[in-house]
């Protein structure tokens, strides 16, 4: 993004902060679950790896609306977080496969 | 740091500090309060009417006679190490369940054995600004406040982020710097940019620790739904699972004995004995230990073996805790400040007080901006949306502050035959609110400013003269000779300070330039030029 000649204005934020709130939430829900997949959390939430599988989805979530107003358009935000959904997901179904 | 992103930010910073400033204000000024929630709870709560607790082992005679006369206590009732006004008996028990909870009873033995039951608990006052804390002032059933209060809290994340990115590129040349002088807005900003940054990872801790206050099911529900995809529905075990053991329970004397021998350094302040279903009598004890951080706001808790008293679940209990649990329980205890004992309470209240300044001195630079921006455009006086916001900024605020420290005083007059109390600790608190706001309104900013402040400062002042009148021999206004005395005393500071406040307001209030927000209409400069020409010094 540096090397662009573009010029960031807040003008696109609802596109931006729309694509963070959503697509923030389903990143952070997919890496969560991976994380408490990876972490072997059992049927109870009451378990600590679980608890803590939960608290994830705020830094997550409110880190990426934070920073969501760097991307230079609505449609390059909905793209990445898009692309990185897409990624955190596949780990989370690879992992299903593998680990069951 | 590219001047774009910088600019973008300061767009960013502005809009999302605007919406969720106030609601932060009333969080951050009640949540300060909370910190000193049992002192206050001490303060307000009247002499107990019961007669003086019995000892703990003659604790068990009191239990028959409680489950004698009222069977549905032996589904829950609690036996409490310490009592005083805050905690008016040995033995209490809420009916309802854990998530409605219904009325709360207090047993006694008069002196000549009789059972004694009192509905008269401690004050509800503490509790009524916890809530208020908890759902940023506002007056919604407590699912609907709490979304909101979500929302608020992500937007208090991106404004943390956004004003740390405004702030980089002048951090070393702003950071130490505190201009006090004639150019107001920067000593605003700097006092802002102070603040903020010197308290920012007490802010991130907040910010973070209330989005999943806000929303914790709904993360949990959606995590369920995740893992639940493809696979066979399983039943949630949702209790701990101990084989259950039989024999005689254990009286309150003895798990306390038995319980101290494993944690010698616990100091246990509740035994809560629950019998439900075919699971039989679980035992759970509540403390605290001023080393660890702390799972709950004050304590934290631990499962007993009823037979034998052996501690069966440590999950959160302090120094037995796995690093996962650690984990868990330190973000509770960052939230609550319970770690580190007193020391770490006054540092977090003073943290909350800098905070509900902070929410202030922000609203006050976007007043201050706009004037600014608007002044460029050609206009000599403040267009109606700076004004609102300017009185909507101190009525809001100060609202705040009137109306908790009305509903605090109010604690020691409301008469004890009134049993709704907790209704009329919030009818006080938001009639006088939404009084201070109308006025804000009605006055403008420039004369409310100071008059609210002096407001502020009389309810707040209220409190030591209501303990005053109570020691001058007022009627049913009574007083316990400790430490909660300790909260006249910073009522009596924040009075004056506020007092002080009210001065500086209004001098200002008489020497700005007419386009400020805070001119006042009698305070005209000689003409428009003048002002234009005075302002762009300030």
């Amino acid at each position: 993004m540096t090397t662009s000649p573009d010029i960031l204005t807040s003008s696109g934020w609802f596109g931006k902060s729309s694509a963070g709130l959503l697509l923030g939430f389903t990143l952070a829900l997919g890496l969560s679950s991976l994380f408490a997949l990876l972490a072997g959390v059992d049927d109870s939430y009451l378990g600590a790896t679980g608890q803590i599988a939960m608290w994830l989805m705020a830094p997550i979530w409110s880190g990426v609306l934070a920073f969501c107003f760097l991307f230079r358009s609505g449609a390059r935000a909905w793209g990445w977080l898009g692309l990185a959904n897409l990624i955190a997901w596949t780990g989370y179904v690879v992992a299903r496969l593998i680990i069951g | 740091m590219r001047t774009d992103i910088v600019r973008t930010y300061k767009d960013i910073h502005s809009w999302v500090g605007i919406i969720s400033g106030l609601a932060l204000f009333i969080a951050f000024y009640a949540g300060a309060i909370t910190m000193f929630e049992g002192p206050l709870q001490r303060w307000a709560s009247p002499p107990p009417s019961l007669a003086a607790p019995p000892s703990l082992t003659d604790t068990p005679s009191l239990i028959a006679k409680v489950l004698a006369a009222h069977p549905e206590a032996a589904k829950g009732y609690r036996v409490h190490m310490r009592t005083g006004p805050e905690n008016p008996a040995r033995i209490s028990w809420t009916t309802g369940n854990r998530r409605e909870p219904g009325a709360t009873y207090y047993a006694a033995l008069d002196a000549d054995g009789g059972l004694q039951v009192s509905m008269q608990g401690p004050s509800p006052v503490a509790r009524f600004i916890d809530v208020l804390h908890q759902q940023v002032g506002l007056p919604f059933s407590h699912g609907v406040a709490m979304s909101i209060m979500g929302a608020i809290a992500l937007l208090y994340a991106v404004a943390l982020v956004s004003g740390v990115i405004c702030l980089l590129p002048s951090l070393i040349k702003d950071l130490f710097a505190l201009r006090l002088g004639k150019n107001l807005k920067r000593m605003w900003l700097d006092v802002h940019n102070v603040l903020g940054l010197f308290s920012l990872p007490f802010h991130i801790v907040m910010a973070l620790t209330s989005v999943v206050f806000a929303f914790h099911d709904q993360f949990y529900d959606a995590q369920d739904a995740v893992a639940a995809i493809g696979r066979p529905a399983a039943a949630h075990p949702r209790e701990a699972h101990v084989a259950p053991t039989s024999g005689r329970i254990l009286a309150p004397a003895e798990i306390a004995r038995r319980f101290e021998a494993q944690m010698p350094d616990f100091r246990i302040q509740t035994i809560e004995y629950r019998t439900s279903g075919p699971a039989g009598t679980s035992v759970r004890v509540t403390g605290d230990d001023p080393r660890y951080g702390m799972r709950g706001p004050g304590f934290t808790f631990a499962g007993v073996d009823p037979h034998s008293g052996a501690i069966i679940e440590d999950d959160y209990l302090p120094g037995r805790q796995n690093g996962w649990f650690a984990t868990v329980s330190s973000f509770f205890a960052l939230h609550f400040g319970s770690f580190g004992g007193t020391p770490v309470r006054w540092a977090y209240f003073f943290l909350g007080l800098a905070g509900a300044f902070l929410f202030y001195s922000g609203n006050l630079l976007w007043i201050e901006s706009r004037r600014r921006k608007e002044r460029k455009a050609g206009a000599v006086e403040q267009t109606r949306a700076t004004r609102v916001l300017a009185s909507l900024t101190l009525g809001v605020s100060l609202g705040c502050v009137i109306g908790i420290s009305l509903t605090i005083a109010a604690a020691k007059w409301l008469p004890e035959a009134w049993s709704d109390k907790a209704a009329w600790h919030g009818r006080i608190y938001y009639a006088s609110f939404l009084i201070a706001v109308g006025w804000a309104m009605l006055r403008g900013a420039p004369r409310a400013s100071a008059e609210l402040l002096w407001g502020a400062a009389i309810a707040t002042a209220i409190i030591p003269l209501t303990s005053l009148a109570g020691a001058m021999g007022a009627p049913a206004v009574w007083n316990h000779a400790d430490a909660s005395m300790l909260l006249d005393l910073v009522a009596m500071f924040g009075a004056a300070g506020m007092g002080a406040m009210a001065i500086a307001a209004r001098r200002r209030s008489m020497s700005v330039p007419r386009d400020s927000a805070w001119a006042r209409a009698g305070a005209v400069r000689k003409n428009g030029k003048g002002a234009v020409a005075r302002s762009s010094a300030s």
